[in-house]
């Protein structure tokens, strides 16, 4: 449905996208993560048809992206990271506004206008002034403008910042029922928790280059290679455990606190498995022996540090 | 108070000073009088004793009034966006909240806008000097006027930063300080170049000081009450306005857009979905752009306008009804500096508001857009400048020497519109080209000035010059709506007021300009070339609006 292919975007003497290639299928919920200045913005705005590419092509839904920018916007809904809204205008103003822009007969408009307020749940507020509205209020107002035209595309830039807890469930709750109606979705974010559990497919991107894209469980399978091993013990036997496991070719980084010892573990599982066997056999009471599970902020953390590759 | 220890003065010195822009523009600056001084210069055959005076005192009057516009057009154009200029970028609020003082951030801001231009004005006293050196003037006369141009800087930047702490928009601000200036501007140079020597030292040395310092005084009182106690922060210093609350607690006129004539610039608000077929962003323009920063200044807009255009009237009109092309004058001053306001923001308050990437990913064409932002432009502009002008239509009604020649009333009023058309045109233009408001402005208003003044200076300048006609010179200000109207023939002698009927009058001489083989007066060419001059230029913003962001990418 969407598909980048070798994007770069300089300005100036400034590389801000390298090469960046990636593709989500229909129906796919596609995060996008990355560190502050990574180029996700700029990628998104390309993907919106509002920025030339110094190289490189985009396609959504099929339409080129700077070959046919008008059949792109039809198709996407996008909803930028940072907005303003007009002045002296009305919600349901707003939402007309735009409803005309993308060229709903007005006939359809009353009823869209409706459903995309009591979806945001912002009906109480349909008489209210944008320019007056909270942040989180016009973030959401934001979002309800992006639904008018009912778009098979979202391009949504960070829509969960400045939504306090509450309102950020909902819009996961949301998504998800987009998820449901087969929109295919890409979304912005870098609080990972946020993405985790609709998204079916993540890319990460640092300054530029895009360093792991793929589904969720593919890029877990990447970084198996990579992981971290606590170790409990019982009684005096940190020391020891912290020695013995210092020998281990396979283990970087020891650190001890208390009974655990946690460790940056390279090696295979058969590895593994003979650490366990030298520290037991070393008269050391192991009380348990497991890998942590990687959260995906971890996930990103690593691949951020260039630990991953 | 910190005064040179200040970190707002030393943060905009430096984003000022410091561009090669800067300096680049003063050595211009110096460059173009050192040019006219050069070629002023009395050459050694003529006979250096007697030339020398006149020429000096020729150099001495241009450098004076040169500067004196210069101070008046430019002090506004950097002070006005000072306070404005942190609401719009919402910094507004944290400037506050530091422990600045408010005379301090005052004191900085005005210092920082105005030293600038007191580095340019005083770069050209050693010009000064060197005319001094011809003869013909006197040193008191020199310091008199740089001690006039100190004071106007200062007084007209001052009165600009407060407009500017009073409105929410630089651009608000930058009209409302032309509108209080230049009155005071044409008065003071009226007053300080009389030909009465006593009349002239009197005013530029015992009445000007104490009324600048009165007026300094109390502009930074109440600009540092509002500082101090801010009505505007809160959502960046720009709260809803209801227009309903805003009438309530308004002074003077008033505006309801149900009532004529006020609905025909604002027409009321919507209670219901737009037609379909509409243009949006022209029902949007119209209907809740147009107040959405409140209607403080269109209300002083439209009261002072009407203020001045009173003895206007009574003096052009209906004393001396052969200069009521005069009148018209001050109408097309009036739209020169109120058009822009409405066209020059359209585009770049859609960036500086962030919502340029919302329209821009809708299914609406850059030309609609556009053309919706000219015509909401336009119909404000062109409705608020014929408001004055019920006045010629009553003149052209009750006197019989008008009504005689009803068909200069036509050209008149094709003038105006014809001016309404051109001012939205090239702000509209400014705005696509510019990236902020002020400078847009400020861009547009320089443009406007270079046609519209500019050539009837150069030809008032040049008027004794044998070496060209009057029919040259008139060519040269073909593209000023001063110039066609003031070319519009009017009878040379009064109608006995007392009959209504005209006497057969005389008629004024035209002057004609030769173009292509047709001699056709300037008001005719005027009307001609501006229309294919604004479609072009309406063609051309469309191509900027188009490329500029599609290059840069949008912002926001
Ligand atoms: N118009 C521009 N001119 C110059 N540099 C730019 C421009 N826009 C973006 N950049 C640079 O490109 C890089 C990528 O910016 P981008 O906005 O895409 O980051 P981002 O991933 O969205 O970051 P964030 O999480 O903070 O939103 C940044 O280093 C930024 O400084
Ligand atoms: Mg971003």
């Amino acid at each position: 449905m969407i598909e980048v292919v070798n994007f770069t975007k300089r300005y100036g003497d400034f590389l801000a996208v390298d090469d960046l290639s990636f593709t989500i299928g229909k129906g796919e919920i596609f995060g996008f993560i990355g560190p502050n200045g990574a180029g996700k913005s700029t990628t998104i705005r390309f993907l919106a048809t509002l920025l030339r590419p110094t190289s490189g092509e985009g396609r959504v839904a099929g339409h080129s992206v700077t070959g046919d920018p008008m059949a792109v916007r039809r198709v996407i809904g996008f909803m930028p990271d940072d907005f303003g809204v007009y002045d002296g205008m009305k919600v349901w103003e707003f939402l007309d506004f735009f409803a005309v822009a993308y060229e709903i007969p007005r006939a359809f408009r009353k009823k869209i206008i409706g459903e995309v307020l009591e979806l945001l749940d912002l009906t109480s507020k349909r008489d209210d002034y944008v320019s007056g509205l909270s942040k989180g209020m016009k973030q959401r107002l934001c979002l309800a403008k992006t639904l008018v035209h009912d778009p098979p595309v979202l391009i949504l830039d960070e829509p969960a910042s400045g939504l306090d807890p509450r309102a950020r469930l909902e819009m996961k709750a949301l998504l998800n029922e987009l998820k449901q109606m087969g929109k295919t979705i890409l979304i912005s974010s870098h609080i990972l928790s946020e993405l985790a559990d609709f998204c079916t497919s993540i890319g990460v991107i640092e300054r530029g280059k895009l360093l792991a894209a793929g589904s969720i469980g593919e890029i877990q399978q990447r970084i198996r290679a990579y992981r971290v091993l606590k170790v409990r013990v019982l009684g005096e036997d940190t020391t020891r455990a912290k020695e013995v496991m210092s020998n281990d070719p396979s283990v970087r980084q020891i650190e001890s606190f208390d009974h655990t010892v946690t460790a940056e573990f390279v090696g295979r599982d058969q590895d593994m498995a003979r650490l366990l066997e030298r520290l037991i056999q070393s008269g050391i009471s192991v009380q348990s022996f497991a890998e942590e599970p990687l959260s995906l902020e971890e996930v990103f953390m690593m691949i951020t540090q260039g630990v991953v590759g | 108070m910190r005064l040179f220890d200040n970190p707002v003065l030393t943060r905009e010195l430096l984003t000022t000073l410091r561009s090669p822009r800067a300096f680049v523009l003063q050595m211009l600056y110096i460059a173009a009088l050192g040019a006219i001084v050069y070629f002023a210069w009395p050459a050694e055959s003529e006979g250096l004793r007697q030339v020398s005076p006149s020429v000096a005192r020729g150099l001495f009057d241009i450098f004076f009034l040169g500067q004196f516009f210069l101070v008046a057009l430019m002090a506004p154009a950097f002070a006005a966006g000072g306070i404005s200029g942190e609401k719009e970028r919402k910094t507004y609020e944290l400037l506050l909240a530091s422990p600045l003082s408010p005379g301090a951030i005052l004191f900085g801001k005005l210092a920082s806008a105005l030293a600038y231009l007191v580095i340019l004005i005083v770069s050209s006293l050693p010009l000064m000097i060197l005319c001094y050196l011809l003869g013909g003037l006197l040193l008191s006369e020199i310091i008199r006027a740089y001690l006039v141009l100190i004071l106007a800087a200062g007084t007209f930047g001052l009165l600009s930063t407060a407009c500017s702490s009073f409105f929410r928009r630089t651009s608000s601000a930058l009209v409302v300080s032309y509108l209080v200036i230049l009155p005071l501007a044409v008065m003071c140079v009226v007053l300080t170049r009389t030909d009465a020597p006593s009349v002239r030292e009197f005013v530029s040395i015992a009445v000007l000081p104490p009324w600048c310092l009165a007026a300094w005084v109390v502009l930074a009182i109440l600009v540092n009450r509002r500082l101090l106690h801010p009505p505007d922060v809160g959502s960046e210093g720009k709260d809803v306005i209801d227009e309903e609350e805003e009438m309530k607690y308004a002074i003077g006129v008033v505006i309801d857009r149900d009532l004529f004539p006020d609905k025909l610039f604002a027409p009321a608000k919507r209670t219901d979905l737009m037609p379909d077929g509409a243009n949006p962003v022209l029902d949007k323009e119209l209907r809740s752009e147009i107040f959405s920063q409140g209607t403080l200044m269109l209300r002083v807009v439209i009261q002072v306008s009407m203020l001045l255009s009173i003895p206007l009237m009574a003096g052009l009109l209906f004393l001396r009804s052969d200069k009521a092309g005069y009148y018209v004058a001050y109408v097309l001053t009036f739209n020169m500096l109120v058009g822009p306001v409405f066209s020059s923001g359209s585009i770049t308050q859609e960036r500086e508001r962030q919502t340029m990437s919302l329209l821009l990913t809708t299914l609406l064409r850059p030309v609609g857009i556009v053309a919706a932002k000219l015509i909401a432009a336009l119909r404000v502009s062109t409705v608020l400048t014929f408001l004055l002008t019920e006045q010629i239509v009553l003149a052209y009604v009750m006197l019989g020497e008008l009504r005689a020649r009803l068909w200069t009333l036509m050209v008149f009023f094709l003038i105006i519109a014809v001016t309404c058309l051109a001012t939205s045109t090239i702000g509209l233009l400014c705005s696509a080209l510019a990236r902020k408001t002020a400078t847009a402005m400020v861009m547009t208003y320089l443009a406007l000035l270079l046609l519209f003044a500019f050539p009837i200076g150069v030809e008032r300048y040049l008027a004794g010059d044998q070496r060209f006609t009057d029919s040259q010179l008139a060519a040269f200000t073909v593209t000023s709506p001063f110039s066609a109207a003031l070319n519009v023939p009017m009878h040379t002698t009064r109608a006995d007021m007392a009959g209504l009927n005209a006497q057969p009058l005389k008629v004024a001489d035209t002057v004609l300009v030769n173009v292509a083989g047709l001699r056709l007066p300037v008001w005719l060419i005027f009307l001609m070339i501006y229309p294919p001059f604004c479609l072009a230029g309406f063609g051309l913003t469309c191509l900027v609006f188009r490329f500029r962001w599609w290059r840069a990418g949008v912002q926001g």
